[in-house]
């Protein structure tokens, strides 16, 4: 297969992703990698397999609340074909089981935590490789690329430990687990400069009709299109070169008050 | 283009966050629906606007106005993207300000015209000079509180001049600032109408941005080995210089060598790796080649020594002393380091060195340590990424370091230029006078799973027909050779190791060499191959644990299980059952004289000529 040789730019993200991934899989025992079929984890999930050689050594996991778009289900289960994955899709439980302190929208979202924290107590997973980007979000913006967590899912932000280079730290305690973010050095623009040039399929939500797309794919009841004619991936690169409005502007959860992402990410959200 | 990314330092309220959150708002990244929803959180605490908490997230951080971790910024310019990394300045957070300047390619020291350059500052310049920037951008803040700008400037930026020539760091440009109402920021303003400067913005143009160097010297960091449909790849990353299929290279420490067959980007087949560049690659040989090794171009090798000398920066938070054991991570190896020595600590103040006894929390030593094995290393932060490393302790990072020196080289296999002599008889003409080859053959398998036995059965059918034949056994050996050995993971390493090597010598003069130790790890027994890469054979002596254990030829499995002896393979210690033998005897089903038949079969077939 002959492409273009990558902008050096996308060059370098590449390789460091791809570094970390090696690095996730050869240190830690029993990773898996959550897919959410949005643009990043997708974006992340080929470079697994550029790391990997074309195969997906750990297994790829959906938190499903049943509430996503039915063309994220029918994207799923185009590429389980293409690319011949296993999937786990896992039933997040429903919002009666989380924190009722929670603002709606959050309640919402901290299904998915709770789903996550259910299935890593069940598969004892080592390491949970995700597609979070510091870009997005003030909160993430604060993350280290290896993220220990402790054993009950929760996030210690004031207590991250050094990241020197690319020594990430690995060892986790009994019972507790470590993220790892490979995206976390890339942009939006980034991701869909790199989609592009690598030809990644994704779901067509993100192109606009009639006026509107979507930037960003969450639950289909806490997720909001915003008003674009961006029907070409050269025209989203274009307009988030002029864009200042964040990302997730589309997500109910984030912006319900002040604390609400950061009280879901201590929680263990994504 | 590459984005440029730039660290912020400065003590605790110098100003850090305001300066990147007045730059994100001069320059219009910020929407208006943004910029009300700090002015409300900004109301809501009591402050005016508060820009700062554009990027203190965290709701400690808004209440007690300090950044409490790293956080990262993106601006966004028509030639590239500029990413400002926020470090904290509190001196119990220098772990987050070293893991930002790990990451950039420059840094801006931010002083508050009121302050002055304090104890912290001091302090992580002397960091940023540990880490190798020899130029900084310094912006002097705060001139809004000064009733006359132009002087508190001035004298600050003398004060600046004095004490950077002291570390040997360059300013770049020294930039009088009043973040809080945006004067010298972006552009020039009323504060700053007098200098004829460029603003802090524009300070940073031409700043170019790191990037792995194509003209160092190949350095290669194996990361894993995969296999696909019979393949082998070795997957890793070129640090730097460049790499092309048809080259040789050489993997350290072992210092065993291939050429490059193929250079893989899955899907794509390059026929070049450029630096930075993660690939993965096909050799043209099977020689031994794991997680841990690095590869060089030939004769441009790193160096190679049993200690380092280094410069570290500790952040434990239990200090370091002479004897600690620690592990060091150097590239992708992992070993353990014993620190013999600390030469001094670098007094912050004086910036002079004292001598120390320990090493505590956030300061820099100059410290020895030694390895039980071999260190391939460069010395410097500049020379390639083998130039840095980190001390683990309990599984936690307690320190950075850069390699100053090598020392300590090993016997016989220090230095780079010692090439091993050409033996004036070849292989070939001993072979012709044997009769047969030479060949190492490598019984493995737990304890009384009959390895010795046939060893020596075996032994006895070579010698009556004339071959050349000696069977090193792992008892006997531990008398003699391996007298200073135990059981523990680095000593049956060691002792598969120097086995493997008198096991190559024996060959190598035209024996049929059998070996008969547990040597229960795969990874030893893989490392052993490279002794004799072109006739090693491994043989695993199959007997499940009961039987074995039944057996107990020698009374060590009821010793073990009665807890008299420690590291017992089977017991209280794993054996690695091999995954691709050459051969499997089965001593199960087969009794002594039909596994010595099928192992003397299996011997005659791979050494006649």
């Amino acid at each position: 297969m002959t492409r273009a040789q990558l902008p050096d730019d996308l060059e370098a993200l590449e390789s460091q992703s791809i570094y970390i991934l090696r690095e996730a899989f050869a240190r830690v025992e029993k990773p898996a990698m959550l897919w959410s079929i949005g643009k990043d984890s997708t974006a992340l999930l080929w470079m697994v397999r550029k790391a990997f050689l074309g195969e997906v050594p750990f297994p790829l996991v959906l938190l499903d609340t049943g509430m996503e778009f039915a063309e994220v289900y029918a994207f799923r289960d185009r590429l389980v074909r293409e690319w011949g994955l296993t999937v786990v899709n896992e039933a997040c439980p429903p919002e009666s089981s989380v924190d009722q302190s929670l603002p709606p929208a959050a309640r919402h979202a901290a299904r998915k935590s709770a789903g996550l924290r259910a299935l890593l107590e069940r598969e004892r997973y080592g390491a949970v490789i995700l597609g979070i980007r510091r870009d997005e979000q003030a909160i993430r913006a604060k993350e280290r690329i290896f993220s220990p967590r402790n054993s009950d899912g929760s996030w210690d932000p004031q207590r991250q430990p050094p990241e020197l280079w690319d020594y990430y730290s690995t060892e986790v305690p009994d019972g507790a687990h470590v993220r790892v973010h490979p995206l976390l050095h890339w942009t939006e623009r980034d991701i869909w400069r790199y989609t592009q040039a690598e030809e990644i399929p994704f779901v067509p939500l993100y192109l606009a009709r009639n006026g509107q797309r979507y930037r960003t794919l969450g639950e289909s009841n806490i997720t909001f299109p915003i008003r674009s004619d961006a029907d070409t991936i050269e025209k989203i690169v274009a307009e988030l070169a002029a864009t200042h409005e964040p990302e997730r502007a589309g997500r109910a959860m984030d912006g319900e008050s002040e604390d609400a992402f950061e009280r879901l990410r201590a929680g263990g959200y994504m | 283009m590459k984005q440029l990314r730039i660290v912020m330092v400065g003590d605790v309220d110098a100003g850090k966050s305001t300066i990147l959150g007045r730059l994100l708002v001069d320059l219009g990244q910020v929407t208006p629906a943004k910029l009300a929803e700090l002015e409300s959180t900004s109301a809501k605490r009591g402050v005016a606007i508060e820009y700062s908490f554009l990027l203190d997230a965290f709701q400690l951080e808004r209440d007690q106005a300090i950044t409490l971790d790293l956080s990262r910024i993106w601006v966004r310019l028509p030639q590239r993207d500029l990413v400002f990394v926020d470090a904290p300045g509190h001196r119990e957070l220098i772990r987050n300000l070293l893991s930002g300047a790990s990451e950039v390619d420059a840094a801006i020291m931010v002083v508050a015209a009121d302050e002055g350059i304090t104890a912290q500052t001091r302090k992580q310049a002397l960091f940023l000079h540990w880490f190798g920037f020899s130029e900084i951008t310094v912006a002097i803040n705060k001139l809004d509180l000064a009733s006359d700008p132009k002087r508190a400037y001035e004298t600050r930026r003398a004060e600046v001049e004095a004490f950077l020539a002291e570390l040997g760091i360059q300013a770049r440009a020294i930039v009088p600032v009043a973040a809080r109402s945006g004067d010298g920021i972006v552009k020039a303003g009323p504060l700053t109408a007098w200098w004829n400067g460029p603003a802090l913005l524009d300070a940073l143009t031409g700043i170019p941005s790191r990037v792995p160097d194509p003209t160092a010297e190949l350095r290669f960091v194996v990361q894993d080995v995969y296999r696909r449909d019979g393949k082998r790849f070795i997957a890793g990353r070129l640090d730097s210089g460049t790499m092309h299929v048809g080259q040789r290279i050489v993997f350290w420490p072992l210092q065993t060598s291939a050429e490059v067959t193929s250079i893989v980007n899955w899907p794509a087949q390059l026929d070049a790796a450029r630096a930075g560049q993660s690939v993965a690659i096909e050799l043209n040989s099977r020689i031994f080649v794991d997680r841990g090794a690095v590869a060089s171009a030939v004769g441009h090798g790193p160096e190679l020594g049993r200690a380092l000398q280094a410069t570290v920066v500790w952040l434990g938070a239990t200090p370091a002393s002479e004897g600690d054991s620690l592990r060091l991570r150097l590239g992708t190896r992992e070993i353990p380091v014993t620190l013999q020595k600390i030469e001094h600590v670098v007094d912050h103040e004086t910036l002079e060195p004292r001598p120390a006894e320990t090493i505590g929390a956030g300061e820099v030593g100059v410290v020895a340590f030694v390895a039980r094995e071999s260190i391939a290393a460069d010395a410097g932060f500049e020379a390639s990424s083998l130039g840095r490393f980190v001390l683990m302790r309990d599984g936690a990072v307690v320190a950075g370091g850069r390699v100053d020196a090598v020392i300590g080289r090993a016997k016989g296999e220090g230095a780079t230029n010692v090439i091993a002599m050409h033996s004036s008889v070849t292989a070939e003409e001993r072979a012709r006078r044997n009769g047969h080859r030479g060949g190492v053959f490598w019984l493995t398998g737990l304890p009384s799973a009959g390895k010795s036995t046939i060893a020596m059965a075996v032994q006895r059918m070579l010698f009556e027909r004339g071959r050349h034949v000696y069977v090193l056994d792992g008892d006997t050996l531990r008398t003699g050779l391996n007298i200073d050995l135990g059981f523990s993971e680095e000593d049956r390493a060691e002792n598969v190791r120097r086995t493997a090597a008198v096991a190559g010598v024996f060959a190598d003069a035209g024996f049929a060499v059998i070996t008969a130790l547990i040597s229960p790890n795969a990874q030893d027994r893989e490392a052993a191959r490279a002794a004799y890469p072109d006739g090693f054979f491994e043989i695993y002596i199959s007997c499940d644990l009961s039987t074995a254990e039944r057996r107990d030829v020698k009374g060590h499995y009821k010793r073990a299980r009665a807890g008299e002896m420690v590291n017992f393979t089977g017991v209280s210690a794993p054996y690695d059952i091999p995954e691709n033998p050459e051969l499997v005897v089965d001593t199960v089903t087969h009794d002594i004289a039909e596994s010595a038949a099928a192992l003397l079969a299996f011997i005659e077939e791979r050494i006649l000529v």
